[in-house]
């Protein structure tokens, strides 16, 4: 009897071990989302009215976009500076940035990643599975040549990441058959070569445009703020992962994936 | 009499846990199968999306009187293994092969028509042809990880012992063969 007990105890030991079995991931070292999850100036590029700005876009578009899938989150657009990515192809880094972060809904894939290396002199944009019929990695590239290249080589990076992500976004309403809203329906198009003139005449630009959104923004600021069901800042959480967020926004990630779609340009 | 019956019943359960746990593990060796067929079917299926992308390249260059005819049988050879390739070390060698084909050709075509690189139909090509290689290198790092954890599964003590029994195979690994990895970036610059 004794010995059947021990056989049994020796049985239930590796019935244990058969049933703990570990899994084990791979960490890449990339940082957490900042409170302002659209955008996340890594490299202390961005001028402080340009980050509000792309904030309000993006919390704008995600709201809508969720609104419209009935869905906690909806497509989002994220914005990352970094300085370098320490040896890493910008594609791959972007890539599993945003798969860490889970940008976008985890149904949908509707996520995108803006990211310029400013070091490296790179940016790189990925695209999510979902959003890769709107956006294939041949209109990526046009959209960097048409709406970023040029100030990125100029080093206005704070502008060229507005500029550019006026432009993805809207590309993501006209996906969902949404209206943009009228800060963003008329981007600058920067492509042809700049002249002192056009130079001055895309700041006169620029600053109306500025003053203009900066109006609109604090109004849609005013919506979110009275909007039901949210209290105050906040009421927003994502869905699957749960980040560091507080204060600011509280927009996370919604658990959505990236298959390396996109498109980038050294500049 | 009473001993015996308790024995009895003793082995009976523990037949009936072993089949349990045999039984478990059995269904999750075949998930994780699925999981890496279908893994390894995506790299195919990007894989394919290059290929497919080759024609077009052709005919958007093929304005340009006599663009590289020679290094272009390369390409159009290598695409051809492409698609017939089967298992993991066939797809790695085609696809190697097809690499190098294409941007030898694309090198050669570029250096011969310099203003190639301002048509941005071509431009537009080069920007699909790049990020079908990211899909590619995603979608390997994708099958490398799912055939790590299958892996894992079918080697590790006790596991191996139903594995073995069952015939469940080491999955083979994309290498790490950091050009075929690395997506190229167009540089306009």
């Amino acid at each position: 009897m004794k010995k059947f007990l021990r056989t049994l105890s020796a049985f239930v030991a590796v019935l244990l071990v058969l049933l703990l079995s570990g899994c084990e991931e791979a960490k890449v070292k990339i940082p957490d989302p900042t409170e302002r999850f659209f955008i996340n100036d890594f490299a202390g590029v961005m001028d402080e009215k340009d980050v509000e700005e792309i904030y309000n876009i993006g919390a704008a578009l995600n709201t809508a976009v969720a609104e419209k899938l009935s869905k906690d989150v909806g497509a989002q657009v994220v914005a990352v500076t970094i300085e370098t990515t320490e040896g890493e192809e910008i594609s791959e880094y972007a890539l599993n940035l945003g798969r860490q972060w889970g940008v976008g809904n985890a149904e949908d894939n509707n996520g995108i990643v803006i990211l310029l290396a400013t070091e490296d002199r790179e940016v790189y944009i990925s695209v999510g599975y979902g959003l890769e019929g709107a956006l294939p990695d041949s209109k990526v590239g046009r959209i960097i040549d048409d709406y970023g290249y040029d100030y990125f080589a100029e080093n206005e990076f704070s502008a060229g990441i507005l500029n550019l992500y006026r432009a993805v976004v809207r590309e993501v309403y006209s996906e969902y058959d949404l209206l943009a809203p009228e800060n963003i329906t008329a981007p600058e198009n920067h492509s042809e070569n700049i002249s002192a003139s056009s130079i001055i005449k895309s700041w006169l630009g620029i600053i109306v445009l500025i003053a203009i959104l900066i109006i609109l923004s604090r109004r849609t600021g005013l919506f979110f703020f009275l909007s039901p069901g949210s209290r105050g800042f906040g009421g927003f959480f994502g869905g699957g992962r749960s980040g560091g967020s507080g204060g600011f926004g509280g927009f996370s990630g919604g658990g959505g994936s990236f298959g390396g779609g996109g498109a980038g340009r050294g500049f | 009499m009473k001993k015996s019956l308790i024995i009895v019943i003793a082995i009976i359960a523990i037949i009936g846990i072993l089949a349990a746990v045999v039984a478990g593990k059995y269904n999750g060796f075949v998930t994780a199968e699925e999981e890496l067929k279908s893994a390894q079917s995506q790299v195919g299926v990007q894989l394919q999306r290059r290929a497919d992308l080759i024609p077009n390249f052709v005919a958007t260059v093929k304005g340009y009187s006599d663009y590289e005819q020679s290094t272009l049988t390369a390409v159009t050879e290598a695409r051809a293994k492409v698609g017939k390739a089967q298992t993991v070390s066939e797809q790695e060698t085609a696809n190697t092969e097809l690499d190098k084909a294409i941007s030898v050709w694309v090198n050669a075509v570029t250096e011969a028509y310099p203003d190639l690189k301002a048509n941005t139909q071509y431009i537009a090509l080069q920007d699909e042809l790049a990020g079908t290689e990211n899909r590619i290198a995603t979608a390997r790092k994708d099958y490398n990880t799912v055939a790590q954890k299958y892996n894992g599964k079918i080697r590790k003590f006790p596991s191996n012992i139903i594995a073995n029994i069952f015939g469940f195979d080491k999955a083979e690994y994309f290498s790490a063969d950091d050009n075929a990895n690395t997506a190229p970036v167009v540089d306009f610059g």
